[in-house]
């Protein structure tokens, strides 16, 4: 550490890798949370940096490094607790809206999507796609009421399907 | 990102840095400043009149070396307890002295109660009292606390109560030298007040310039 005062880098890389399993074990001791506990040790490397001109090279540095790291993960668990203190799981009340309607927002723009694509087929292709797919007539009876021809209906459901797909995304 | 990269990027662009003094080093300013500071606020407010008089009753000089006493020590621990490796025990140390002079303190007002009757007829208002150890006192205690901000993210709150006990207690030693207050009863009321105010007031103010450290 003295030399990483006076600037020595490999020595200061040497000396916090050397340290890493210690600081560790000392953030693993107060923090159960693998991920939480690693974000102490963080912690503690940032203010061991800040702090690296406060030490004194007549002392230990063993005491010196576990005390910055007892101290961040101290912080760490009182932060964590009065967040969690403040927080509450949110998908527990994800769907508890009265409303019946207030629930289902993403069906209604998928619906408004789909409707918008709709409107965008010429009116031949609309007529066939209503009268072959939604009403589910047979050919003959859908050319009789469209007044198209069976081999026009085809083409235009057909054409109308494939604008859909392509509008809404659906791979071919 | 992962620590032993962290341990890279800070190896990479670390910097030579000025070691710091050390605590008794730090300490020994500070109360080199502190007793110059409230030394020409004594001089220039002159010695109270009766001052060889009260420095010849034993129980009157004892009293004002314990608090000189507290505020050395006290400056001594803030030092100290800034340091991450140093024990909290050292908060311990001005506690003695700081009984020892609030005991004697103590132990005057019951006398000052057979000498000069009921303690109601000897309180009276001491604003100078105040003004001084929080005027006097405050600028002391922001030079401490800068002195010894690297305590922000090891020890915050307990550097800066001692740090402004130390100051508290020095200025009400300087304070006994030129004002007079006969009764015990006043010096307890008005300067423990004021230095329970200061060592508060300095608690709360200082406490941004220790956070801030801290980020």
């Amino acid at each position: 550490m003295a030399a990483a005062q006076a600037g020595d880098a490999a020595a200061y890389d040497r000396l916090l890798r050397a340290a890493l399993p210690m600081l560790r074990a000392v953030a693993r001791r107060r923090i159960a949370n693998a991920a939480e506990a690693e974000d102490a040790v963080q912690d503690a490397l940032l203010t061991i940096h800040t702090l690296r001109h406060s030490y004194e090279p007549a002392r230990p540095i063993r005491p010196w490094l576990v005390a910055i790291c007892e101290r961040r993960a101290i912080d760490r668990l009182r932060r964590h607790g009065r967040r969690g203190a403040r927080e509450a799981p949110l998908d527990e009340f994800g769907e508890t809206l009265a409303a019946p309607g207030a629930n289902r927002g993403e069906e209604r723009v998928a619906s408004a999507e789909l409707r918008a694509a709709v409107a965008e087929l010429s009116p031949a292709q609309r007529t066939a796609l209503g009268l072959a797919k939604l009403e589910d007539l047979p050919l003959a009876e859908a050319s009789a009421r469209s007044g198209m021809s069976i081999g026009a209906l085809k083409v235009a459901t057909h054409r109308a399907m494939k604008v859909l797909r392509r509008r809404l995304g659906v791979e071919e | 990102m992962r620590s032993e990269e962290l341990i890279g990027e800070l190896a990479a662009g670390l910097q030579p840095v000025r070691r710091m003094a050390s605590p008794w080093r730090q300490a020994a300013l500070w109360l080199g400043l502190a007793a110059a500071a409230v030394g020409t606020a004594v001089l220039m407010n002159g010695l109270r009149h009766d001052l060889h008089q009260r420095m010849l009753m034993p129980q009157e000089v004892g009293q004002w070396l314990a608090s000189v006493l507290a505020g050395v020590l006290a400056a001594v621990a803030a030092a100290m307890l800034a340091r991450p490796d140093r024990s909290w025990r050292w908060a311990l140390l001005p506690v003695p002295a700081l009984l020892a002079w609030f005991a004697s303190l103590g132990w005057g007002c019951l006398s000052d109660l057979a000498r000069l009757g009921p303690m109601a007829g000897q309180m009276r208002a001491s604003w100078p009292c105040l003004r001084f150890i929080l005027a006097m006192g405050l600028p002391l205690a922001a030079a401490q606390f800068w002195l010894l901000r690297h305590a922000g993210p090891v020890r915050p709150l307990p550097v800066l109560l001692v740090g402004g006990l130390a100051s508290a207690a020095l200025c009400s030693a300087g304070l006994s030298l030129f004002h007079h207050l006969d009764a015990a009863v006043m010096v307890l009321l008005w300067h423990g007040g004021a230095m329970l105010m200061l060592v508060l007031a300095g608690a709360l103010l200082g406490r941004p310039l220790f956070m801030r450290r801290q980020a």
